[in-house]
């Protein structure tokens, strides 16, 4: 179990570095969709080893939930704006090493729980704290709605990755709490684009500066 | 049973209403309001006279410190929910008036369960029911305001659950009690046990989440935006309650946090943020030029005030930070209101656009006055007696730097607000404003609410003493 776990959690944070890495929309969202379907083999592996039947049940709905429905929505969101070219100069140098930096920072964090668990799966619990770190930072970082939108579920993705590891699972009615809210998170998030990009023609936040002070 | 019934009325009421319209769906709106509150008030009573109320196998739970927000909701609530038609377009109300009571249901929901994961969902549950009555005018101002609402407070929330994680992580690594590690009842049990380091790492994840939500400095970006933008009755329900449901949540922890990992930690946390929220509120107190946000950066103080309470404990600043949880949702729900009805005379939430309220809006402007008087800590409204337990408890605990550096920067607040409200009460408007209405109606809930602060500030009704020392019972056993 700690083989399998410590290597699906460090795939997973390979893809976070991946997002950060690349600039191109779709191929971000496409590692998005791979990190989700980790996570749900991760979820998946631990049921089975740890003899979790409800975790099999939560990586099911993980996969669907994140896997196929959320990216849906986003593509639908995207396909509305006009391709952004990717802007000349920028490169993803600093946003990695940052990146770097906080996978640090998620180990030095999380040593208390390291320290506290005897699970064989708490080795991969800094590696899933790393993940939400980036996606923290992706979603601040982000320059247009996608890429809030993008950074909050990587984020998102992280803290469950943790809470899989760490819990083995949470009670159904939060883990359900949970799925239903990311979902009509992204729903909103979609109701309010198509009206950001109504209003501004774009959905550039820069241009949602009015409220200041 | 009573609990189960007083989260059932705004949940069907919100149902009912998504279809109706005209005079059905006000006369709809108003019973589920009235009946809101009845089912609230009858808790609290029921609660204050007796045991905690349980059910569903204690699933929901209120003990005097839920009796204590129920009751607030249901006032508020009530207070907002007459306002409410005024900004209704009779031929569609149904998206108004089913988010208004589905964001009761969701913060009653997160008062009054004793599962911590539950009061996560229900207080995410507040953002997403919120959300678009941020954005009910649909302008470009209100859209920002309700983007960035959203996208903070889900981020803060994630962090929230970040916490909740990590404390029940602690609870079945310590015990492998899994089926109710989540119930806070059993968290408080097994608090000594738990490990200190972990449940510290997670109070901090706690506090930045639900800290968000509170709108506490710094994680309060959000707050004067969806403030100012949203209508006056959900800016009042926010500012009124919704912070307040944050803090409850961050109360909900501090006992076990103060058990697992000692008093000062928690203790050291609260006071910081708290000192940091009325220092920035200060600031732009000073600053806002739109009186909406400048009630926003107010409701920030207060909060700052109340942590600054919970942070100093003891029986007296405890019972004082309560004390002005109450105070604050009354007084700033009711200026709102009295600001949703200056906006729509003057057509302009600009400080500078509004003048001669005295004298264009008599009443609108006395009842502004009081209510501003009261925010600001003067007698005899009841705000001032929750400041005075607040910084009495600063000083006889041990805190005289902390309460004197907030005590400066209230009097700075102070100074900020009280210029701002005499220029809208007394100067001249650039326009005239539109006459107010006429008629008994619009003054009874700012009668009846500058009652109840009277109340608070002169005369305890028999009874609030009691159920403030039966919270401080629970928070610092």
């Amino acid at each position: 179990m700690t083989t399998a776990s410590n290597l699906l959690a460090f795939l997973g944070l390979v893809v976070t570095l991946l997002i950060v890495w690349r600039q191109s929309w779709p191929a971000r969202l496409r590692l998005f969709v791979a990190q989700s379907l980790l996570l749900a083999a991760l979820a998946s592996t631990i049921g089975v080893l740890a003899h979790r039947r409800g975790l099999l049940l939560v990586a099911a709905v993980l996969a669907v939930v994140k896997g196929w429905v959320i990216p849906r929505v986003l593509a639908r969101i995207a396909s509305g704006d006009p391709v952004r070219p990717v802007a000349p100069g920028r490169s993803s140098g600093i946003a990695l090493l940052v990146a770097g930096g906080l996978v640090v920072a998620a180990y030095v964090i999380m040593l208390p729980v390291t320290a506290a668990a005897e699970l064989p799966t708490e080795g991969a619990i800094p590696l899933a704290f790393a993940m939400a770190l980036i996606g923290l930072s992706l979603c601040v970082t982000g320059r247009d709605a996608l890429g809030h939108i993008l950074g909050f579920l990587v984020f998102e993705n992280g803290i469950f990755g943790l809470a899989i590891l760490a819990t083995y699972g949470l009670p159904g009615i939060v883990e359900a709490g949970v799925f239903l809210d990311v979902l009509v998170i992204v729903l909103i998030m979609e109701a309010v684009v198509v009206q950001v990009r109504r209003e501004h023609d774009s959905i550039d936040v820069d241009r949602l500066n009015e409220l200041r002070g | 049973m009573m609990l189960g019934a007083l989260l059932a009325t705004p949940l069907v009421g919100a149902l009912l209403l998504w279809r109706a319209v005209g005079r059905v769906a006000t006369a709809l709106h108003a019973l589920t309001a009235t009946l809101t509150l009845a089912g609230a008030l009858a808790v609290s009573v029921t609660v204050n006279r007796g045991d905690p109320l349980v059910a569903l196998d204690g699933f929901l739970r209120a003990d005097a410190l839920s009796a204590w927000m129920i009751a607030l909701i249901g006032i508020v609530g009530a207070l907002a929910a007459s306002e409410a038609p005024r900004y209704v377009a009779p031929a569609a109300p149904g998206r108004f008036y089913l988010l208004f009571h589905l964001f009761i249901f969701t913060m009653l929901l997160a008062v009054s369960t004793d599962d911590v994961g539950l009061m996560w969902v229900a207080v995410e549950g507040t953002t997403l029911a919120s959300v678009f009555l941020v954005n009910f005018e649909r302008t470009r101002a209100s859209l920002e305001a309700s983007y960035k609402y959203l996208l903070i407070c889900s981020v803060g929330i994630a962090i929230a659950f970040l916490g909740t994680v990590l404390v029940y992580f602690a609870g079945i690594q310590q015990f492998g009690d899994e089926a109710h590690a989540l119930r806070w009842t059993t968290l408080l049990r097994l608090a000594p046990g738990l490990a200190p380091r972990v449940i510290e790492l997670a109070f901090v994840f706690l506090v930045i989440g639900y800290g968000t939500k509170a709108g506490l400095a710094p994680m309060h970006t959000w707050l004067p935006d969806a403030h100012s933008e949203a209508p006056a009755p959900v800016s009042a329900l926010m500012s009124g309650v919704l912070l307040s449901v944050g803090v409850y949540a961050i109360l909900r922890f501090k006992p076990a946090v103060d058990a697992a990992a000692g008093a000062g930690f928690a203790r050291g946390i609260l006071l910081a943020l708290g000192l940091l929220s009325v220092a920035v509120a200060a600031a732009f107190l000073w600053t806002s030029s739109n009186y909406k946000r400048m009630l926003a950066y107010s409701s920030v103080e207060h909060i700052g005030l109340v942590c600054l309470g919970l942070g100093f404990g003891g029986r007296l600043g405890t019972a004082g930070a309560l004390l002005h949880i109450a105070n604050h949702a009354l007084a700033k729900s009711l200026v709102f209101l009295l600001s949703g009805r200056i906006r729509s005379a003057y057509g302009s939430a600009e400080i500078a656009a509004v003048g001669g309220l005295m004298r264009h809006m008599p009443r609108t402007g006395a009842g502004f006055l009081a209510t501003m008087l009261a925010l600001v800590g003067l007698p005899p409204f009841g705000l001032f007696v929750s400041e005075v337990m607040i910084f009495g408890a600063g000083f006889t605990q041990g805190f005289p730097a902390v309460a004197g550096a907030a005590l400066v920067l209230l009097v700075v607040a102070f100074a900020g607000l009280l210029r701002s409200a005499h220029t809208m009460l007394y100067g001249t408007p650039p326009r005239e404003p539109a006459a107010e209405a006429p008629g008994w109606r619009p003054a009874l809930p700012v009668a009846v609410a500058l009652l109840m602060l009277l109340f608070t500030g002169l005369a305890w009704p028999p009874g609030l003493g009691d159920a403030l020392d039966r919270i401080v019972a629970i928070v610092v056993p």
